[in-house]
């Protein structure tokens, strides 16, 4: 294990702030606090902090509908977040984009986004632009087993290996796209890696519910690319605790399926689980962060249940620069 | 927190640009109710009392009563809901901002009311730094049209000729045809909207029409081309009258007074008419100010019943009665009003109207058209008169003779206002807001030119009102 | 006359046109819903509910549930239509015309025209569009001025359960490709539709409110802010004509003009930015053909020229209303 103890629970800290951000969120939009179309990560944080504890701010990744965990991963603000959802004016996007828009250019962070498969080609150009500026950079753009299927994806795929942009796809299986079976859905021996295999590029697999999996892997993955070898792609196999938006009945799940996948694969329990058996860290410590997360979450509701609401003259800022 | 008010010079008529302070009837700290006296202006022309608009408190007292002419719009006096503390007044103070409605300098040379009339005024120089079109700019510097008052409709509020051009046009009353009869949806036919309801308003079965109209649909012509049969071929040129009797209405007490008395007047009376045009433009703009500032609501029949009643006491001559072969003057004007009620023509009369102020012959009219709407006018009411005034400029008459009102020896008729194109003093067009008088008058009391210059002195009157306030 | 909310209207049109005619399938992402699920199909029947029961109807080979790629799904919509099937493609959102319109404008909208008249593209488009449910810039987009401006589509936006029924049928038996627009705030709107087998020719607009005094046109959500402003107008004796256009291609003219001529006073109202609008395009028209009737400047009440904020204080700003709606009225009516 080459993590550092701070490391470690910065990890950990991470993944339970995305975890209860979500958590919250699903009550908060159950009881009506919050309007619009939501989409929680719940489930897939390993995945999300797995990637981006290798990455700083000049490294880029561009996100999905499903965007919370990443941008939480890339370093956005909890508050600032939390303004943006609650369609605060002191929100990251100044409550004009919401919760399918959020987007920290600053940190990296290119935007959520609304259009299923609309990430891909943005990541290529931005792997091509950090190609130009020659320090190692990389562009990685997250796709569910939805993207996957649209032509925008197979296009940036292509486009990626011809131009051997330093551009990693990561594909998170949660084996939903929207309310259809992954199984139904990708026709492709039942797996996407081996759709951008056959793109001819490098592609590795691993178990998204693991973080030390993830993060091990992408440690792999990033040296190849940053290494100017082109794009590479990763499917992780992950687990989707919610629904496909807040409000989806979910009756396509299993009977017992959502309390099994709780129970079995939670990539929180397994973090926890992992540093026990090596004795990395102690209990205590996590249960104490656990604490400081559910304080964070709190205020940051509070916060953003205070915060200044928008004017309609708020309406016509930033159409253009200038116009 | 006080809600503080600016009292300023008040601009009564077009060309009142500054006003002197003779009296403040109130002192800082005072309250006052609505129509109190709070003081009283004088102008070149009048002297006015100015009353409070509304209850509040004299918060403070800037300019105090001196032989000191203070231009139009500038801060007189602050007047509060309630007590305000010194320094929210000072706050008050410092921050006012006169309106530039009409106090620059520049106004001066041409009022934004003022119709082009006599004489042409010299184009004033706007300096703005709102965007403007070019055109919109020499409008409103040919016009004299204070910006700040225009909205501009242009993008980042860019004024356009078209903002400025709807700034000096008159406010309009649209006539309103309302709400009509929505037909009712039937999917078996196809017929556009209009053709429903034309369908609905004439009979017609649409059922049994074929449509022209884009896509096979019943159109507007298919429903009129069977509802008024125009077409060559349809058309029927045998006519066949249908019954035609009349509903027979006996004369009622009025009317039977009326038509004896109007039958005798017009058959006894020897009438002579004398017709003149007068420009109405500044009674008009005078009208809208003194009812802003006075709070009548005063019509410009009143103005015209006024103008008669002044004119009167000049003109003794024509303010008479024939009985027998006795001329009575009166020293003072009972200008009957020619008002149509329910039970025919009846004249109630304002009485010394030549004493009256505006808004004392505005009450007066207005409690007399009540009650010649309800039919409670008593005899009181339209016994005697010196003589009569009758305004069908309502109905758009341009002009018409009325018959003398007995034993009266002249009656006035005033048709509508007109804009009407004049020729200036240098050839140039202008239009002005005219109306029509004709006098009639019984030439056994009242000869020719003492008519004529009565209508004269009215003329003057009317167009330089402001001595209507002298 | 039975009573029927929007959302059914849609979905029992589209279920007897299919039993009427083998000839029409359905496909588009979840319209099974749960397929590959353990749920198993029709575990959820579609986000709208629009195409519950069809699955287990008519079977997988003419209820096509797909991947999410709009692309293909409109492209197949084309294919299937040129080669003798009726398609009832749904694109869930409208605003993901983005990610498939060339096949929309570069394909099924000029298979007809460029074949030289030798084929027909019956492919009927479904897509629920327009805001209020805070959905933000990518969910919530009124898209029917773009697909207007297209020559081969027919644009079908209905506003009530009736008229749902019967354009849908007009669609459905037509031999033209059809964008068939459903306001997603008006799916849960419950209506009277009468009974029996009846179509609603497109290019044919509806009078909803009568007057004399202004002419209100609009269409979808829009209508009822109309109504409202038409209402409320009423009792101060302001009478207005509310037209519903129902289809913006073909457009129905002749009922705007006539209207106009009446009135001599027109204001659009339309839920898509002013620019290159369906609200100019009428503007347009009234201004070349009614010119003469004309007793003021036609006024326009739209969203604002930019994107749909997600707050739901800036949605509000951002839609025409009915307070909004009056107040363009009165700016007609006080012309000078």
């Amino acid at each position: 294990m080459q993590l550092s103890r701070e490391e470690l629970l910065q990890a950990y800290r991470r993944m339970k702030v995305i975890r209860e951000f979500e958590e919250r969120l699903h009550v908060e939009i159950a009881t009506g606090q919050i309007a619009g179309f939501t989409h929680l990560y719940c489930g897939q944080e390993a995945v999300a902090v797995g990637v981006c504890e290798h990455l700083d701010a000049s490294d880029k990744i561009v996100s999905t509908h499903r965007g919370h965990g990443h941008c939480l991963a890339k370093g956005c603000d909890v508050d600032g977040m939390m303004k943006e959802i609650y369609g605060s004016r002191e929100g990251l996007c100044n409550g004009k984009g919401g919760s399918m828009h959020i987007a920290d250019v600053d940190k990296g962070m290119l935007g959520a986004n609304g259009i299923v498969g609309a990430g891909a080609p943005i990541a290529v150009g931005a792997a091509l632009s950090l190609k130009l500026d020659g320090q190692g950079k990389v562009a990685i753009t997250f796709s569910g087993d939805g993207a996957c299927n649209q032509g925008t994806t197979f296009e940036a795929m292509n486009l990626a290996v011809v131009t051997k942009a330093p551009c990693i796809f990561v594909f998170e299986n949660n084996h939903y796209s929207e309310h259809t079976g992954f199984e139904y859905a990708v026709g492709t021996n039942k797996d996407i890696a081996s759709r951008a295999e056959a793109f001819g590029m490098k592609v590795w697999r691993a178990d998204g519910t693991d973080f030390f999996a993830v993060y091990e892997t992408m440690r792999d993955v990033l040296e190849y690319v940053r290494d100017g070898n082109g794009p590479a792609a990763v499917e992780f196999d992950t687990e989707r605790f919610f629904g496909h938006f807040e409000g989806d009945p979910q009756n396509y799940r299993g009977k017992g399926e959502l309390e099994r996948i709780r129970a079995e694969r939670d990539c929180l329990t397994n973090f926890r689980q992992k540093v026990a058996d090596a004795k990395l860290l102690e209990g205590t410590v996590l249960d104490a962060i656990d604490e400081e997360v559910l304080d964070q979450i709190d205020a940051a509701v509070d916060a953003a249940r205070a915060a200044e609401r928008p004017q309609a003259e708020d309406v016509l800022t930033n159409v253009y620069v200038t116009y | 927190m006080s809600k503080l008010r600016a009292f300023c010079m008040p601009k009564w008529g077009i060309e009142m640009s500054e006003g002197t302070i003779a009296e403040w009837m109130v002192q800082e700290g005072q309250s006052v109710a609505k129509g109190d006296l709070i003081c009283l202006i004088e102008t070149d022309k009048i002297t006015n009392e100015v009353e409070a608009e509304r209850p509040g408190v004299i918060a403070r007292i800037i300019e105090p009563a001196r032989d000191e002419a203070i231009p139009v719009g500038a801060l007189l006096a602050v007047i509060g809901d309630e007590a305000a503390a010194n320094d929210e007044v000072d706050a008050f103070v410092s921050g006012f901002a006169p309106a530039q409605g009409g106090i620059s300098s520049n106004a001066k040379k041409g009022g934004p009311a003022k119709p082009a009339a006599a004489s042409p005024k010299p184009a004033m120089k706007i300096e703005t730094n709102r965007p403007i079109s070019p055109k919109a700019l020499a409008l409103a510097e040919e016009e004299g049209v204070d910006l700040a008052l225009v909205e501009g409709s242009g993008r980042g509020g860019r004024i356009t000729f078209q903002d400025v051009h709807q700034h000096i046009r008159p406010a309009v009353q649209p006539v309103l045809r309302g709400p009509a009869k929505l037909p009712a949806e039937d999917l078996a036919i196809f017929a556009s909207p209009l053709a429903r309801r034309l369908a609905a308003i004439h009979g017609v079965d649409l059922a049994t029409l074929v449509g022209t109209g884009p896509r096979g649909r019943i159109s507007k012509n298919d429903v009129l081309s069977v509802a008024e049969p125009k077409s060559g071929g349809r058309r029927d040129t045998n006519f066949s009258p249908v019954a035609n009797e009349p509903i027979v209405v006996p004369f009622d007490k009025v009317r039977k007074v009326v038509a004896r008395r109007l039958t005798s007047a017009k058959q006894d009376i020897p009438h002579f008419y004398l017709r003149i045009s007068v420009a109405v433009d500044e009674l008009l703009a005078l009208r809208k100010t003194a009812n802003l500032v006075l709070g009548v609501k005063a019509t410009l029949n009143d103005y015209l019943v006024m103008a008669s009643a002044k004119a009167l006491a000049q003109h003794p001559d024509i303010n008479v009665q024939l009985h027998g072969e006795e001329l009575h003057k009166f020293p003072h004007a009972d200008v009957a009003v020619a008002v149509a009620s329910p039970k025919g023509l009846v004249t109630p009369i304002v009485r010394q109207a030549d004493r009256m102020r505006i808004e004392q012959i505005a009450a007066a009219t207005s409690q007399m058209i009540d009650k010649a709407k309800q039919g409670r006018l008593s005899y009181e009411d339209m016994d005697g008169g010196t003589f009569t005034v009758s305004n069908l400029g309502m109905f758009g008459i341009e002009e018409f003779a009325a018959i003398i009102n007995p034993p009266q020896g002249a009656i006035l008729a005033v048709g509508k206002a007109s804009r009407v194109p004049v020729e200036l003093d240098d050839g140039d067009l202008a239009f002005e807001t005219q109306i029509n008088l004709t006098l009639s008058v019984d030439h056994r009391a009242i000869d020719g030119a003492a008519g004529a210059q009565f209508l004269s002195t009215m003329k003057e009157l009317i167009e330089a009102p402001e001595q209507l306030f002298g | 006359m039975t009573k029927m909310m929007y959302r059914d209207a849609v979905r029992s049109t589209i279920f007897e046109e299919m039993q009427r005619n083998e000839n029409v399938v359905v496909l588009g992402e979840d319209v099974v819903g749960g397929m590959g699920t353990a749920g198993g199909p029709e575990a959820i029947g579609g986000i709208w509910s629009t195409s519950t029961g069809f699955y287990d109807a008519f079977g997988p080979d003419r209820v096509i549930d797909t991947p999410i790629s709009e692309s293909a799904i409109v492209g197949a919509a084309g294919g299937l239509a040129l080669a003798g099937k009726r398609p009832v493609a749904e694109l869930m959102f409208a605003d993901f015309i983005g990610v498939s319109l060339d096949q929309i404008w570069n394909q099924i909208a000029k298979f007809r025209y460029m074949f030289g008249g030798k084929t027909t593209c019956p492919a009927v488009i479904r897509m629920a569009y327009g805001a209020g449910f805070n959905a933000a810039a990518q969910h919530s987009q009124s898209v029917h001025h773009i697909l207007t401006s297209m020559p081969g589509l027919k644009v079908v936006m209905p506003t009530t359960p009736a008229d749902v029924r019967g354009l849908l049928r007009e669609a459905l038996r037509g031999d033209d490709p059809v964008m068939f627009l459903e306001h997603k705030m008006l799916y849960g709107v419950e209506g009277e539709v009468p009974d029996g087998d009846y179509t609603i020719p497109f290019g044919h607009a509806k009078l909803t409110r009568a007057g004399e005094d202004v002419t209100l046109v609009a269409t979808g959500l829009m209508v009822s802010r109309c109504e409202a402003a038409a209402d409320a107008l009423a009792e101060e004796g302001i009478g207005c004509d509310v037209l519903d256009l129902r289809t913006t291609s073909p457009l129905d003219e002749e009922a705007i003009l006539d209207s106009v001529e009446v009135t001599g006073r027109l204001v659009v109202v339309d839920e898509a930015p002013q620019r290159c609008s369906l609200a100019t395009d009428i503007a347009a028209l009234a201004s070349e053909k009614a010119f003469a009737s004309l007793r003021a400047p036609i006024q326009m009440v739209t969203a604002p020229h930019s994107p749909i904020p997600f707050a739901l204080e800036l949605e509000q700003a951002y839609l025409p209303s009915a307070d909004k709606v009056q107040a363009a009225v009165r700016k007609v009516l006080d012309w000078r």
